[in-house]
């Protein structure tokens, strides 16, 4: 089997075998990472902009790693918001990128559908979306189940996925439901019904209102950012309420399975969506997700950008 | 296009025997084991660096240390693979530092993945010397790099290739002159 | 009247016979009728094997479907305003090529159309455009701003054959209530855009699968349901007609259909794109901002429900909402696009395309009837666009090659929007010849006889 992308722009476009390649690959990437000298000369010469619309540290960090772990010359371009607002329309921005010689643009935007649009007008250059409004973060799935897959013998089959959280605003939910179920994985969503779309079906998982029943049983936890904001808007009414309903404590931890992982994409908040005492225990993978992140970026840059051009 | 076999160059025989020579030679050339550790380059190089320690530890009475080393990241026509190859993973569990390093490999042609071995190698630690073993020589060199143990030279032409193939790997030991094949249409 | 006078002298003198085809007079298929003889602006004779006049030129259509020209209830010219976008001589082009004879424009142009001068300037420079008849609607509120009730009985008089604040619903219930009857004995109806619009704020796509999936803010069915309950209410109580337009949703259609039995004046359109698209298409499009549209599209469950309201006669009439905008408001991200499908000169094509296989089976001349008489009865008598074909009435012609085959190419389009979700698509049956007044606007038809 090999590998036949240039972009990731969604989970939804690797089949199975796919993305164990892409697993499989990140373990041979992570030995790396523990290696005095961690680059390597793999996309020597090659030009990668990371192109942020929106500020995220994190992902753009371990990209930003990943690439030069892998030799690649690296560019950030912090752009503003909105395209228009600041007077140069997305097209042209596209354009610029593949005048300044980009081998491959990383992009980060608060709308969806914005990778798409760019690998659209790209001729030349891979695309990887680094989160495109609430729509997609293919890294990020990818990270996370590459996390839970390698402590769990390389196999998610069978395993109780419970997310809970802000589900409505999630990058990252759309994308991890389609991850771990492709691998074999069963999802369950939680979390307060003002934050949840209205068909939740739609999204392959399903929905449990009660947060005790939903992670009755599960493997792992994964808990999603609640943004502080969404309390002003009258979507939940404290954060207090909220950690005493649906935050993750000892006592909710206690229903999951033994041993149960918690995992949180980060930033957490502590205290909200997750007690300290459950983001530092003992069975929380929540530093090896950003340990993952950049063995898993390295894969998908060097597959996607490795060999030559087809 | 695809290749068919030409002419067959070794038995599983002959190339035991070749080995065999070259586990004396590196036990000659380095005054015993000490300080000698194997490398087999992925993926042919690594069975073969196995067989050949197992003849040290049969002749020298002492196992030396093996590792694997994955030459892929560090190529220099990535670029002009498709698609690319895939990662196997380098595994050296020692300290390379000080050490007499014996690469091992099964072919040398160009001179490149040893160079890319050598790169790998040097990202790992600082080896007192390397040393090249390599089961076929076969010539058209486009780099300054020559091999310390050899197990046949054999003269080929760019439109030939060697195929090493080992037991671990392709189920039988021998080695093959294949030629190109023009498929017909 | 100085119309006919401009059109005798522009051509309309030479009569044109249309002989050969399968006659539709605006209801039914005509039986033993083959032949239409235009004179003056005018249908002069019906018939089979009628002789040719002195002069005439004939056309031969045989296998063609001879249609009273296509009406179309709401378009966007952008004119006044953004004519980078559109304007009314690339629209009237654009409509007569996708078989319209007439087109109604919206007014919420740049400024609004909100007066008697601006009303009449659109039916001016329409008329000189050459291709269909553009005939304006008004704004209902002054700026189109839903506060104070604009000249609603001077732009009457000017021609307006709608009023409405579209693009947007009449902002407040009063001032709609008091529209609905200040027009009621102006001859000229109410155009309402359903839409509540508390519940749409930054709403991108329908809410449903595509919001759930796109994670981008969902427009209610609700919203829209609120906004024909609305009007149906007010309607009823001032015993006035209401048209509701571009309808989306299998629940307001519900609301129209039980309305209508309960002896209600309202009627209602459905767009091509509603009838030939859903939510599905935007996703498998990955958000691609040529399918974001208000109303937005919606469940396949919705557009089954449509067909089904043109299949028991709840839908009055196929309106395009042709909505075209330049790339530099439309190529661009979803979020960030405008609103709006360009659509004239693919639309009968998609719809008579669809039909092929819709659920239930719709014959075709009631599929045609929204495209002529049912709409025409909406128009005001004076408009002269009755979307009838009989003896004596205007001479608006559209023919239709029900097995011609095309592909959507935007670049070949009079219009000037150039990004459409029909792009690429292939239809069979679309419209080949358009006469306005009895002249030819448009014609697909090779030697006056081939079939392209």
């Amino acid at each position: 089997m090999s590998w036949m992308h240039r972009h990731l722009l969604d989970v939804d476009a690797l089949s199975r075998p796919e993305m164990e390649l892409l697993l499989d690959q990140a373990v041979h990437m992570e030995d790396l990472l523990d290696r005095p000298i961690k680059k390597v000369p793999a996309l020597r010469g090659k030009l990668v902009v990371n192109l942020f619309f929106e500020p995220s540290t994190r992902t753009r960090v371990s990209f930003e790693l990943a690439e030069k772990f892998l030799g690649a010359d690296v560019v950030n371009w912090a752009a503003s918001g909105s395209s228009t607002s600041k007077g140069e329309t997305l097209r042209d921005t596209a354009w610029t990128l593949e005048a300044m010689g980009a081998d491959a643009v990383v992009v980060r935007h608060g709308m969806p559908g914005v990778p798409w649009y760019l690998r659209e007008k790209l001729r030349k250059a891979s695309v990887f979306n680094a989160g495109d409004g609430a729509h997609a973060h293919p890294t990020q799935a990818l990270l996370d189940v590459y996390t839970v897959w390698k402590h769990c013998n390389r196999s998610l089959d069978g395993l109780r996925v419970a997310i809970v959280g802000d589900v409505l605003h999630s990058r990252v939910v759309r994308s991890d439901v389609q991850a771990f179920r492709l691998l074999g994985a069963e999802v369950v969503l939680a979390g307060p019904r003002t934050l949840m779309p209205l068909e939740t079906d739609a999204l392959g998982a399903v929905y449990e209102p009660d947060p005790v029943k939903a992670v009755e049983g599960a493997d792992a936890v994964y808990l999603l950012r609640i943004q502080k904001e969404r309390a002003l808007e009258g979507l939940y009414p404290t954060d207090d309420e909220y950690h005493r309903r649906w935050g993750a404590d000892e006592e909710l931890m206690a229903r999951a399975k033994k041993g149960a992982f918690v995992m949180h994409p980060g930033p957490i908040n502590r205290g909200v969506e997750i007690a300290s005492a459950v983001a530092d225990g003992p069975n929380s993978l929540i530093l090896d997700q950003v340990r993952s992140g950049v063995a898993v970026r390295m894969a998908l840059l060097y597959l996607c950008m490795g060999g030559m051009e087809a | 296009m695809t290749w068919q076999e030409k002419a067959r160059v070794q038995t599983a025989q002959e190339m035991d025997r070749s080995l065999r020579r070259m586990a004396h030679e590196i036990v000659e050339r380095n005054k015993g084991l000490d300080g000698v550790v194997l490398v087999g380059i992925q993926r042919r190089g690594v069975p073969l660096a196995e067989r050949i320690a197992k003849l040290l530890e049969k002749f020298e009475g002492m196992l030396p240390p093996q590792g694997k080393l994955d030459i892929t990241l560090y190529r220099d026509d990535l670029s002009l693979r498709y698609p690319q190859p895939l990662l196997r993973g380098t595994d050296v569990p020692f300290d390379l530092s000080g050490r007499k390093v014996v690469l091992v490999d099964d072919v040398l042609y160009t001179g490149r993945t040893v160079r890319a071995a050598l790169d790998a190698l040097m990202d790992l630690g600082r080896p007192a010397s390397v040393q090249l073993a390599v089961l076929v020589d076969r010539g058209h060199r486009e780099l300054p790099i020559h091999a310390d143990y050899v197990g046949k030279n054999l003269p080929t032409s760019h439109a030939e290739v060697v195929e090493v193939r080992v037991a671990e790997i392709d189920g039988a030991d021998e080695i093959w002159i294949c030629e190109k094949v023009e498929e017909q249409a | 009247m100085s119309t006919e006078r401009m059109e005798r002298c522009c051509g309309g003198e030479v009569p044109l016979l249309l002989k050969g085809g399968r006659i539709f007079d605006g209801e039914r298929f005509l039986d033993g009728v083959t032949d239409v003889l235009l004179e003056d602006g005018r249908v002069r004779a019906l018939g089979k094997d009628l002789p040719s006049p002195e002069g005439a030129k004939e056309l031969q259509l045989a296998g063609l479907l001879v249609c009273p020209g296509f009406i179309d209830l709401h378009g966007h010219f952008r004119d006044p305003g953004q004519t980078w976008c559109e304007d009314l001589v690339s629209g009237s082009l654009a409509a007569a090529a996708g078989g319209y004879a007439v087109a109604v424009a919206m007014p919420n142009t740049l400024p609004p159309l909100d007066n008697d001068a601006l009303v009449r300037d659109v039916i001016e420079r329409g008329r000189r455009a050459g291709g269909a008849r553009i005939l304006p609607a008004g704004c209902v509120s002054k700026e189109r701003k839903g506060e104070e009730m604009a000249e609603l009985a001077a732009m009457a008089d000017a021609g307006a054959v709608f009023f409405t604040d579209d693009g947007a619903p009449v902002l407040r219930a009063r001032l709609l209530r008091n529209a609905l009857l200040y027009t009621k004995d102006l001859g000229v109806r109410v155009l309402e855009h359903p839409e509540e619009k508390d519940l749409t704020k930054s709403a991108q796509v329908t809410e449903g699968r595509c919001s759930a999936l796109s994670g981008m803010r969902g427009f209610p069915i609700s919203a829209e349901v609120l906004g024909v309950l609305r009007a149906l209410v007010l309607a009823r109580e001032t015993n006035c007609a209401v048209h509701l337009t571009h309808v989306s949703t299998a629940a307001a259609l519900e609301a129209i259909r039980a309305a209508k039995a309960d002896g209600v004046e309202v009627t209602c359109d459905v767009t091509p794109h509603h009838l030939v698209l859903s939510e599905e298409d935007v996703l498998r499009s990955n958000l691609h901002a040529a399918f974001k549209v208000n109303p937005p599209l919606r469940s396949t469950a919705d557009r089954d429900a449509l067909w089904r309201g043109i299949a028991d006669g709840t839908v009055d009439a196929i309106a395009t909402d042709h909505a075209p905008w330049h790339e530099d408001e439309k190529d661009l991200p979803f979020q960030e696009a405008n609103f709006g499908i360009a659509s004239y000169e693919c639309a009968v094509g998609a719809v008579l395309d669809y039909r092929r296989n819709a659920e239930p089976e719709v014959p075709l001349e009631r599929l045609l009837a929204l495209w002529t008489s049912r709409p025409g009865a909406l128009l005001p008598q004076s408009a002269a666009f009755p979307g009838r074909l009989a003896e004596g009435l205007p001479a608006h012609v559209t023919v239709v090659d029900p097995e011609s085959a095309f592909r959507v190419d935007p670049a070949l389009w009079r219009s000037k929007a150039r990004i459409t979700p029909y792009k690429g698509r292939h239809f069979t049956g679309r419209p080949v010849l358009t006469v306005v007044a009895g002249k030819i606007v448009f014609s697909a038809l090779e030697g006056g006889a081939v079939r392209v």
